[in-house]
């Protein structure tokens, strides 16, 4: 079997208003538009993942909140309607998706391995968690490719930022380890916002983009000097301020998705590619691309 | 007004789902004992608010007449699945969201098929109300309310009960102290992650017991913050604001650990 190998990591965020905006027929509320330089973000992202042809889709989602470990989607095919709870009104999609078993076991084994707890869902009535769905759908809405969902343990909201992030550092060299070892060709997406304060009421009409903004201009300024950087390829740089941006952004990266995928990819000092930035709700979201196939860097090796 | 009864409860499921296991049995039994006072309490109406269902916009209240289904908890999947069939008060809830948002608390209804049903909402109700006989008014915990304003959303809801003149019951569901243990243990050997969580729990709990309300009121705050409490301990709030604060004491049918956190089931006397 051929080593496997991380083709490329995405910074995937999950607001539902960009189903929504889009009105897929999955979808059952149906919208004027809205959000459209996000949304169309998303397809120039399409278009790249497109000609990755990667064999599997890594979802990290912090709506997925487990108390005890990392657990990983551990069934055939899952498939149902998800209800967002915060945003029912925007989002009830009906999904079905086929799962990667066999290199979502590898990643718990090798996740345990390297001393976490993780744990294998086995439940095949199990909710999948609209954060996953958001981004699976955004990026991929074919459903054509397989996937291995990764909960939030959300150790850094138990520990400090900095040891709940050491533990996804453990997760994403685990996850990596699990790739190579099991010959997949893997796209890695993590599906965090940025900054994350918002606004706490909805407009009347959700689409209204005369309503939407950035919540705060020092969330703003965060998002921009973190995007600088990462466009720049200043990995070190970025992960010397994560603490920093998460206590005063209230980024949603603490949930751990990006640590996870850098780390993964070997925190590449490749400059990543920005499809596109906008607010939902007040809340700052990037589409990035790290091309790692492109950039020669695919191989573990090379990208460490 | 008219208040039947008030309960706190807990919303983890392991000791509905897995009533056997010996720290849980407890947890398990309380629950009977509070299921057969609310019973004979014979409310028309159940104001449940539960931490598990959260929201970050608006003040949610649930108005769908009907809510079926099968829910699998995002945890503890692996001990079983939670179905329920839970009947709206939907006349009252109406009555919530008009009388918040006049009060400028922002509130709306929920009515979706296949809108996620928390665990905390179910567990309470299967166990509360085990034949489904009640009528409910679920609300959900917006993670930005503070425990006062989870306090006067209870009161609007206790007073409109009472303006349609409904015998109702409060119930807040939620945990105690919030550390769970972050390592696999074996269940039958679970017990409250430290003695100083312990402890607190158990103060606080003397308390709630001996209707010492002014000294609840006043350690409230150092609790939460010792303790990690659930979400705040605003299911408390909830129980203060429906019932009036109107309770001079509580039985405490059952304390123990759902890996690790503190739970309780308290039945106050109103």
């Amino acid at each position: 079997m051929a080593k496997g190998e991380i083709l490329a990591g995405y910074l995937a965020p999950h607001p539902p208003h960009l189903v929504y905006g889009e009105n897929p027929p999955q979808n059952e509320p149906k919208s004027e538009g809205g959000w459209e330089p996000l949304r169309w973000a998303y397809e120039h992202a399409r278009e790249s993942l497109d000609r990755l042809e990667p064999d599997v889709l890594l979802v990290h989602s912090p709506h997925w909140i487990t108390q005890l470990g990392h657990h990983f989607l551990g069934v055939d095919k899952l498939s149902g309607k998800s209800v967002d709870p915060i945003f029912p009104n925007l989002f009830r999609y009906t999904f079905a998706l086929d799962v990667d078993v066999e290199l979502a076991e590898a990643c718990c084994e090798k996740a345990r391995a390297r001393g976490l707890v993780a744990k294998m869902m086995r439940n095949p009535k199990f909710r999948v968690d609209y954060g996953t769905i958001t981004t699976l759908h955004m990026i991929r809405p074919q459903w054509d490719i397989p996937v291995v969902g990764i909960s939030a343990n959300n150790s850094p909201y138990y520990l400090t930022t900095e040891e709940g992030l050491e533990e996804m550092d453990l997760l994403g060299k685990a996850t990596r380890e699990a790739i190579e070892e099991t010959g997949r060709r893997a796209v890695l997406l993590a599906s965090n916002t940025l900054s994350h304060f918002h606004f706490q009421e909805e407009p009347p009409l959700p689409e209204d983009m005369s309503r939407e903004h950035p919540f705060s201009h020092e969330g703003y300024r965060w998002d921009m000097r973190i995007i600088e950087l990462l466009r720049q390829g200043r990995t070190d740089e970025v992960f010397d301020i994560l603490p920093q941006f998460i206590e005063e952004a209230f980024a949603e990266v603490k949930s751990g998705a990006f640590t996870w995928m850098f780390a993964a990819m070997g925190y590449p000092k490749l400059p990543g590619k920005l499809h596109g930035y906008g607010t939902v709700i007040g809340t700052g979201n990037a589409v990035m691309e790290w091309n790692l196939a492109e950039a020669g860097m695919a191989r573990a090796e090379a990208a460490a | 007004m008219t208040l039947a009864a008030a309960f706190l409860v807990p919303g983890s499921p392991l000791p509905y789902l897995r009533k056997d296991n010996p720290p849980w049995l407890g947890l398990a039994a309380g629950y009977e004992k509070a299921a057969r006072a609310l019973a004979a309490a014979r409310p028309d109406v159940v104001l449940l608010y539960s931490t598990q269902w959260m929201a970050v916009l608006d003040q949610l209240w649930q108005e769908r007449p009907r809510l079926q289904g099968l829910h699998v908890d995002e945890n503890w999947y692996e001990f079983g699945e939670l179905p329920f069939d839970l009947s709206i008060d939907t006349e009252l809830a109406q009555a919530c969201i008009e009388n918040a948002n006049a009060l400028g608390l922002h509130s709306k209804g929920v009515d979706y098929d296949a809108f996620p049903i928390d665990t905390g909402t179910i567990v309470a109700s299967k166990s509360l109300d085990p034949e489904g006989t009640r009528r409910f008014v679920l609300a959900a915990n917006n993670l930005y309310h503070d425990f006062e304003t989870t306090r006067r959303i209870a009161t609007i809801a206790g007073e409109a009960a009472s303006t349609q003149g409904k015998r109702f019951a409060a119930v807040g569901v939620g945990g105690l102290s919030g550390t769970i243990f972050r390592e696999e243990i074996d269940i039958a050997d679970d017990r409250i992650a430290s003695d100083e969580d312990d402890r607190w729990n158990r103060r606080m709990l003397s308390l709630l017991e001996k209707g010492e309300t002014q000294e609840v009121d006043r350690q409230c705050a150092e609790y939460v913050q010792a303790a990690k409490v659930d979400m705040g301990f605003k299911h408390l709030a909830w129980i203060q604001g429906a019932t009036g604060g109107r309770y001079y004491g509580a039985r405490i049918h059952a304390y123990g650990p759902t890996y690790g956190a503190g739970a309780a089931v308290v039945e106050f006397k109103v």
